[in-house]
């Protein structure tokens, strides 16, 4: 009895409130925005080079920061940073805590019934970090653990291209590769580019790899709410005018670039048909 | 503008169903193995405070204010990132072959818990006279089987409701398994929030089970103290 | 492995772990750990006394719901309950709330049910013939409660309001699952940053804990006996 009397209690809490809790975020983020004067984006803090801590400045700077920067320099409002991981990031945006997601956030049809994306803003793959020499296919992965966090597209990939895998998920990617490197796992599991900055941080970097074993495309998009036509179009003419200045691909170059630890190729172009 | 669709059927059948099944049987098999063994080192430890043996009664008083004292969540990082560097490498690898997330839960749920329950027996011990030890003392009893035969007994009777109170502990406390990637209820309900986005049925679901969960433990312990502790009591 | 431990990264990040980014961000580290216990513990103690109060009245129609309310949530883990404050407080707010505060509400929620027991518990073990007596002087109900129970009940409670005070202390770590920057959150920063030395980090920070919660505890014990031995007199 006790049981039946919490869930009818709990159905009709959620029932009340669930309706006034999204009656919350402005049906026009655009005029909002321009309104209140801010621009509040839910970014990554720990994951360089996409969104980090600068130990000098001790703010949050990289390659999404940048991408936020430049649409609110052409809104002409302030930019607030809200670190979020990628479990809480799409609540975040449900329940207009934030704006707008910058934090690399693939691209895929069941989120994209939740969320609008952008044109694709970043482009890569998901590939392994291993102990040097011990994985050359991905059949050496099957029946091992595999690390990667939680709430990413990363853990479905590997589940559907590994189905003998257990997948353990963490908090976020360094604890997923302190496991690794405890040999808890025998691989983390997340995009190349994620990948690339995790090593190029790591204490002993030279007993790690990342093996030429890529399982899905990861198209990154910037994650607005649903149906929130104005701010879209918006967001999409500002990316492709970036484009057309050569803006987007000198931030790639700052972050990826050459002169950086990850010495990625800019093997994409933000385009309107993605 | 957003309209929320709630979706129940997403927690009530389905793959995400299956999700929150498995992680039911995770929380439930982390607890009954937490219980038993908690129950068991809380048992040793309690008489290890009691004893006359100086350095038992310093190491068990040392492990009570030390575990009681610190998060249990700290606690967990420490047995699943922090035991690496003490441990010898063979151990290490052999830990790592076997299910070591669900072990590390486990064995922290099980050393918190028992600083508890060991308190609680001590209590229950000390709310039983002293010359009942001292009588069985007297009659030849050793102070290990005057504790096992006269004193235990009837401190556990004492103990039982909180004892229950421990157990439910534990059984609420296995949510933070989730933190070192075990798979338990919390972590499969979030699972589901961030694949699907439906954060109140997943939420509500791990709820009800919580709370079946906690009813459960309660009645059977009522149950068995009234029919088998007291079957005579009149109430 | 050269030498076994390093705890250069303790002494190297030490101020971080106290304040994190104070003054010149949001506090944070063993700072925040106790700013959270201390309000917390400030709030569950008054909605603790009104729960335990509201428990005992005679009127099933406020004690029916409000012990089914405390039931409910000590039948939930902490966890639990925190996640239930990410999604209901902005729904009931009406705007968005930041983490530390959804954390100190999760965690009022929780401990103002157990505070409610220790009321409870307080208010039941003063002696009925007080209050029979209080009545025959002509006082009301809520007078004898107000003046004459509460007062005895409270003092008695003291020692288990500060064992609440620890658990407290200890339960804020749960801030860490949803990105507050307080004492563990920090530590698993720092461990995610340098990657190498988890089990110093995770001594040290258990040592600090221990440290904090074990003055407490002793508070607690001292306060039991000094109140038992006013007590009879």
């Amino acid at each position: 009895m006790k049981k039946l009397i919490t869930v009818a209690i709990s159905l009709a809490l959620a029932g009340l409130l669930g309706k006034a809790a999204l009656a919350a975020p402005p049906a026009d983020t655009l005029a909002a925005i321009k309104k209140k004067g801010v621009l509040v984006a839910g970014v990554k803090d720990s994951l360089p080079p996409f969104g980090y801590i600068d130990e000098k400045s001790r703010t949050i700077v990289g390659y999404d920061i940048d991408f936020i920067n430049a649409i609110a320099k052409k809104l002409g409002v302030r930019v607030e940073l809200k670190p979020v991981t990628s479990a809480s990031r799409m609540p975040q945006l449900q329940e207009g805590n934030i704006d707008i997601i910058a934090a690399t956030m693939t691209k895929n049809p069941e989120r994209a019934k939740q969320v609008d994306f952008s044109h694709t803003y970043f482009f890569t793959g998901q590939k392994f970090i291993t102990k040097k020499g011990t994985v050359r296919s991905l059949k050496d992965l099957a029946g091992k653990k595999i690390g990667t966090a939680k709430g990413s597209t990363s853990e479905q990939n590997v589940k559907k291209s590994i189905p003998t895998a257990t997948v353990l998920s963490f908090d976020d990617y360094p604890q997923a590769f302190l496991a690794l490197e405890q040999g808890k796992v025998a691989a983390v599991t997340t995009d190349e580019a994620i990948l690339a900055g995790i090593l190029a941080k790591a204490p002993n970097k030279a007993q790690f790899e990342i093996p030429n074993l890529q399982i899905s495309d990861e198209p990154y998009g910037l994650g607005m709410r649903k149906g929130d036509k104005h701010f879209v179009d918006f967001v999409n003419k500002t990316l492709l005018q970036m484009e057309r200045s050569g803006e987007a691909k000198k931030i790639f170059e700052r972050w990826f670039g050459p002169k950086t630890p990850f010495h990625l190729q800019r093997n994409f172009k933000i385009t309107a048909n993605k | 503008m957003l309209t929320y669709q709630f979706d129940w059927s997403i927690v009530t059948s389905g793959k995400y169903f299956e999700w929150l099944v498995s992680g039911c049987k995770v929380t439930l098999q982390i607890s009954i193995v937490g219980i038993v063994l908690a129950f068991i080192v809380g048992l040793l430890i309690a008489v290890m405070r009691m004893s006359n043996f100086r350095p038992a009664r310093w190491f068990a008083l040392a492990y009570l204010e030390f575990f009681r004292n610190t998060p249990l969540l700290v606690q967990i990082f420490f047995w699943y990132f922090g035991s690496y560097k003490i441990l010898p490498a063979a151990v290490n690898d052999w830990l790592n072959s076997t299910n070591f997330e669900f072990a590390a839960a486990v064995i922290a749920l099980t050393i918190y818990t028992s600083a508890f329950i060991a308190e609680d027996i001590r209590s229950g011990v000390l709310s039983i006279p002293k010359e009942q030890m001292e009588a069985a003392r007297s009659a030849g009893f050793s102070f290990l089987r005057s504790m096992q035969y006269i004193i235990l007994p009837q401190a556990v009777r004492i103990t039982v409701p909180p004892l229950v109170n421990q157990f439910l502990n534990l059984a609420k406390n296995s949510s933070l398994a989730m933190t070192i990637g075990v798979m338990e209820l919390t972590y499969q309900a979030r699972q589901v929030e961030s694949y699907t986005f439906k954060g109140f049925e997943a939420f509500t679901a791990a709820t009800v089970v919580y709370l079946a969960l906690s009813s459960i433990i309660t009645a059977l312990v009522h149950l068995y103290d009234k029919r088998v502790l007291n079957p005579n009591r009149a109430v | 492995m050269g030498e076994l431990f390093n705890f250069n990264v303790i002494t190297d990040n030490f101020t971080y772990f106290m304040i994190g980014r104070f003054p010149n961000g949001p506090l944070g580290g063993l700072g925040l750990t106790i700013y959270l216990a201390v309000v917390s513990c400030i709030l569950s103690f008054f909605c603790g006394l009104v729960l335990g109060l509201l428990s005992l009245v005679r009127n099933p129609f406020i004690s029916y719901p409000v012990n089914l309310f405390i039931n409910i949530v000590r039948g939930l883990p902490l966890l639990m309950v925190i996640f239930w404050m990410y999604f209901l407080l902005p729904a009931l707010m009406g705007r968005t709330v930041p983490e530390s505060q959804t954390v100190i509400m999760g965690l009022t929620l929780f401990t103002s049910a157990y505070m409610s027991q220790i009321v409870r518990a307080g208010i039941v073990g003063i002696p009925k013939g007080q209050t029979e007596a209080a009545i025959s002087t002509g006082l009301k109900h809520w007078q004898v409660m107000l003046y004459i129970v509460l007062p005895q009940g409270l003092r008695n409670m003291i020692p288990s309001f500060v064992n609440q005070f620890v658990s407290l202390i200890k339960d804020t770590s749960l801030a860490f699952i949803v990105g507050v920057s307080e004492l563990t959150q920090v530590a698993t920063q720092v461990n995610n940053r340098t990657m190498a030395y988890p089990t110093e980090i995770f001594i040290f920070i258990a040592i600090l804990y221990f440290f904090l919660c074990y003055a407490f505890t002793s508070l607690s014990r001292w306060l039991e006996r000094r109140l038992a031995w006013r007590k009879a007199i």
